[in-house]
């Protein structure tokens, strides 16, 4: 969030907001939250169960669920997706489990990150990851083959990353997904 | 005093559970209560007042064995009526019961000094004692009750409360201040939560009321006075001077247009939306419909008031005024002349109902809010706006267009072409608790706007799904029947909610609003441009009502509102018997609880008058012409105008009007030849109660 020079939370324009929802934007940032998955998106009485466990807002991440969804609503779709929030989310789903709405915020976490990805609006971190795994089967990828090697391991662990067909499978599934659309990552 | 005569007292006193016998020391008090001068018996239960409690005592008095009846328990003023009856059922006058509250004036009150709780105790029902025996038996009273009804104010709630009367075949008086019944739910668009048409609902009923044969009604009339109790009320009405001949007058409307411009004030119909003519029919479909004249309004058209001389053309035809001239049954002629104070009548009636509404805060107290743009609103005026008997026909436009909107309208009525460029709102804001909910206004919370406010809402994002709706809201209230089913699908057609109350509005130079809020829910303070702000304000009491309950004997609360007699029981009781309130005179409320007030409060006159006569008590004032010197001290002091001096045999002598007298004692205690006895605590009775708790043993007085 951008901070005032005395820190003092600057002011939300609501109509500047729904303007350019209207305007510059084909759609609203809650309608295409909705149909990216998290359907009951408007059913949110922002009670704030889903934020008393959520283990982002105890951690000091700026929107968490309860004000991710505020935010969704009155449409501030660019500070949001200038927020790293979305891909700390642990899928815990306790906000699935608590909500009293059934709004499932964590499908309006997964919703949001389908969107930033959409608007290339992702951490690098998120980038080497979707290299990982498309090179090598592993989204978290461990280093230190040599390591591996020293203690008599194979340098490739026995899963997909060392099964070459297994991985061309993977490769054509993923080359079959958004992602290939995207161009998001290098893809021969 | 024969032996049969002489005083046999039963002290019977109760546990109360833990309530009484967790403080006092109840076998230490029934022992020393066998001890006392006369009691012949004292007993203890755990709950004197269930059934075997009562049964104790009923045994005692059917064996003979007691003619007095002492109870040592909780408050009189819920439980003597209990204990009285149970004497009066086995056979004892019921007058010969007396009773000592050692609950709330021991138990309760010393509960950490067991000791001390238990000595005061046994003063109390030593005093009880001492008064019983002296008691004198009594009898019952009937009155006979005037069985019609007077229901004041012809909203929702009063129009209910006379038809259920009505319909139970008692004569009604249905009097209402202006031209029409109706109320404040005749401007309504459409009603929560069912969004039905108000007047779909309302005017039938407005009709049927009207037409029923038991109800009289009394439009544009006021009370101005009101003497006499319950079953025998007198009433003055005063029926305002309408200046049109109701008997001729059909409704027609060929008068309204032709009252000039001039003429034209806000019509309070459409909130001040738009004007009317000095004569004008409340509305449409107003019932009676029937015009009036405002005379303050009226320019005098042709130089003449009524009575007066028509003036002449030059070839000696008189002048009419337009009204007049175009009326096709006479009813506004000015050829005779009318009493600016109208007419004076007088209505007995046995019960009154009080049904006179509300009416809400105007914008111009709330400066903040920019009270001067035509486009910052109430949300009573939203509902003419969006109404399709509204100022515009329901076509929505921003406000401060409504003069273009009326004039293209003349010109099309006219057949002459016209394009109509009246701006359409985009975004429109709520702002709520606007007067509620503040000290500097009302404290309360107007319980129905956070309902309305999501009406409206919901009605113009139906039918304009492009419109931005904001609503601002400390916190929604949504507690009814469906209310809450209601606010969600208001929140899933994508209504902006602002979590907190705005606090600044700004007329731009183009007419729109620059309106500054905080969400709490952000936490970050927002602003936003709307074409309209709809303000909630609050429902307040009307003008006239503290006058009102003046004339009418009856209290009203703090916020002003007319007071209940108990919250919880007597929700649609007064302290004054015989009158009953509901609707939105006794606080704000929607119409489902209004109704339901008026037909508890209909139902509670019913079961008054029904029996045709009334049970009073015995426990009145009574004087001993033989003593009274006629000093006249008691006539000033009864506060309820129950005692005038009457000549009896040349000389002046107090004389007390049993039906008025309610045995408050002030006579008594202030009478100095001692000439005045309060029934049912008589000079020696309270003396000896007095005296026995200063001498701590039971004395002869
Ligand atoms: C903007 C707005 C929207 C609302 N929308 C809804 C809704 O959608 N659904 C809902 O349930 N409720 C709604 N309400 C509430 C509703 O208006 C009230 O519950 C209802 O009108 C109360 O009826 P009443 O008969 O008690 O009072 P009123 O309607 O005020 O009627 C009182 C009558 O008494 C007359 N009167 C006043 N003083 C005297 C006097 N001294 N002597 C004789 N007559 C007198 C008045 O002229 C009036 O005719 C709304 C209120 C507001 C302000
Ligand atoms: S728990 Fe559900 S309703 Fe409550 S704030 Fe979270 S998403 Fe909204
Ligand atoms: S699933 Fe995500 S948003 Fe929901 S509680 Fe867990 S971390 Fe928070
Ligand atoms: S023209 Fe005459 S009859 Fe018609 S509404 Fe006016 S006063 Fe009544
Ligand atoms: S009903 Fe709602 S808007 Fe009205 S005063 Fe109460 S809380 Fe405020």
């Amino acid at each position: 969030m951008e901070l005032a020079e005395e820190g003092v939370p600057p002011v939300i324009n609501l109509t500047e907001l729904a303007e350019k929802e209207k305007e510059e934007f084909e759609e609203k940032v809650s309608e295409l939250i909705i149909e990216f998955g998290a359907e009951n998106l408007m059913a949110c009485m922002q009670c704030g169960a889903c934020a008393s466990i959520c283990p982002l807002a105890r951690t000091g991440f700026e929107w968490y669920n309860k004000k991710l969804i505020k935010a969704i609503l009155v449409g501030m779709r660019e500070e949001l997706l200038d927020d790293m929030t979305p891909w700390a989310c642990v899928a815990c789903n306790r906000c699935t489990e608590i909500c009293p709405r059934n709004v499932t915020p964590f499908e309006v976490m997964l919703a949001m990150r389908r969107l930033m990805v959409e608007d290339f609006a992702l951490p690098t971190l998120t980038i080497e990851g979707l290299r990982s795994l498309y090179e090598h089967g592993h989204a978290v990828y461990m280093t230190g083959r040599e390591a591996r090697k020293k203690v008599g391991l194979p340098e490739k662990p026995p899963t997909t990353d060392s099964d070459e067909k297994a991985l061309q499978e993977l490769k054509t599934i993923l080359k079959n997904t958004k992602l290939a659309e995207l161009g998001l990552i290098p893809m021969e | 005093m024969t032996a049969e005569d002489k005083p046999r007292i039963g002290v019977y006193i109760c546990h109360c559970g833990e309530n009484i016998a967790g403080a006092v020391d109840v076998e230490e008090v029934r022992k020393f209560a066998e001890k006392l001068p006369d009691v012949v018996v004292a007993r203890d239960y755990l709950f004197m007042c269930s059934d075997p409690g009562q049964e104790i005592i009923k045994e005692d008095i059917r064996k003979g064995l007691v003619n007095r009846v002492v109870v040592a328990a909780c408050t009189p003023r819920t439980h003597e009526p209990i204990f009285r009856k149970a004497c009066e059922d086995a056979g004892l006058n019921k007058y010969y019961f007396e009773m000592a509250n050692i609950r709330d004036q021991c138990s309760w009150a010393h509960w950490h000094e067991k000791e001390k709780a238990t000595e005061k105790a046994k003063l109390l029902v030593a005093a009880a004692v001492a008064k019983a025996r002296l008691l004198e038996p009594l009898e019952d009273r009937y009155v006979e009750l005037n069985k019609d009804v007077m229901v004041l104010g012809g909203g929702i709630a009063g129009i209910f409360a006379a038809l259920d009367l009505a319909n139970a075949g008692f004569k009604v008086y249905l009097v209402e201040k202006s031209p029409s019944i109706g109320g404040n739910m005749a401007k309504l668009d459409k009603t929560f939560p069912t969004n039905d048409c108000s007047a779909c609902i309302l005017t039938p009923l407005m009709v049927e009321v009207a037409n029923h044969p038991n109800v009289e009604l009394i439009t544009y009339a006021e009370v101005e006075s009101v003497d006499g109790t319950v079953g025998n009320f007198k009433v003055k009405v005063r029926k305002k001077q309408t200046y049109v001949d109701w008997d001729k007058c059909t409704g027609c409307g060929a008068c309204l247009n032709v009252c000039p411009p001039k003429a034209r004030v806000p019509d309070e119909y459409n909130e001040g939306l738009s004007t009317r003519g000095a004569i004008y029919i409340a509305f449409p479909q107003a019932v009676p419909k029937k015009a009036v004249i405002d005379p303050d309004a009226c320019i005098r058209c042709g130089g003449r008031w009524f009575g007066e001389e028509p003036r002449k053309t030059k070839d000696g035809k008189p002048i009419l005024a337009p009204c007049e001239k175009v009326c096709p049954t006479g009813a506004c002629s000015r050829d005779e002349p009318r009493d600016p104070n109208g007419e004076l009548i007088e209505l007995n009636v046995g019960s009154i109902i009080v049904a006179t509404g509300y009416r809400v805060m105007d914008k111009k107290h709330f400066k903040e809010y920019a009270p001067d743009s035509p486009n910052v609103i109430t949300a009573l005026q939203m509902e003419r706006l969006i109404s399709a008997t509204g100022p515009t026909e329901g076509k929505l436009i921003v406000p401060s267009d409504i003069p273009k909107y009326l004039e293209w309208k003349k010109k099309i009525e006219k057949g002459k072409e016209a394009e109509l460029e009246a701006r359409k709102p985009h975004v429109i804001t709520f702002v709520s608790c606007v007067g509620s909910r503040d000290e500097r206004y009302h404290t309360y919370c107007s319980k129905v706007c956070c309902m309305y406010m999501l009406k409206q809402a919901m009605l113009l994002k139906e039918k304009y799904p492009d419109l931005e709706i904001y609503i601002s809201f400390i916190d929604v209230r949504t507690p009814g029947k469906d209310f809450d089913e209601y606010y969600m699908r208001c929140r899933k057609l994508g209504i902006k909610i602002i979590k907190g109350k705005i606090g600044g509005v700004q007329r731009l130079p183009d007419e729109r609003l620059l309106v500054k809020g905080y969400d709490a829910e952000l936490g970050r303070p927002v602003e936003l441009i709307s074409d309209i702000v709809v303000l909630a304000t609050a429902m307040e009491p009307n003008m006239d009502l503290k006058e009102l309950a003046r004339k009418l004997g009856i209290s009203v609360g703090a916020e002003g509102f007319l007071k209940e007699r108990h919250t919880k029981l007597y929700p649609v009781d007064t302290m004054t018997e015989g009158i009953f309130i509901c609707g939105c005179a006794q606080g704000p409320k929607d119409i489902p609880d209004s109704v339901a007030q008026a037909k508890a409060a209909a139902a509670s006159a019913m079961s008054l008058l029904a029996p045709g006569k009334m049970k009073v008590e015995p426990l009145i004032s009574e004087v001993d012409q033989e003593k009274c010197i006629g000093c006249g001290i008691c006539e000033n002091l009864c506060p309820y105008g129950a005692i005038t001096l009457v000549e009896v045999n040349g000389s002046r002598k107090s004389k007390i009007n049993e039906t008025l007298c309610k045995g408050c004692g002030v006579c008594a205690a202030a009478c100095p030849s001692k000439a005045i006895t309060l029934h049912g605590f008589t000079y020696e009775q309270v003396l000896a109660q007095i005296r026995t708790i200063a001498a701590k043993k039971v004395v002869e007085v």
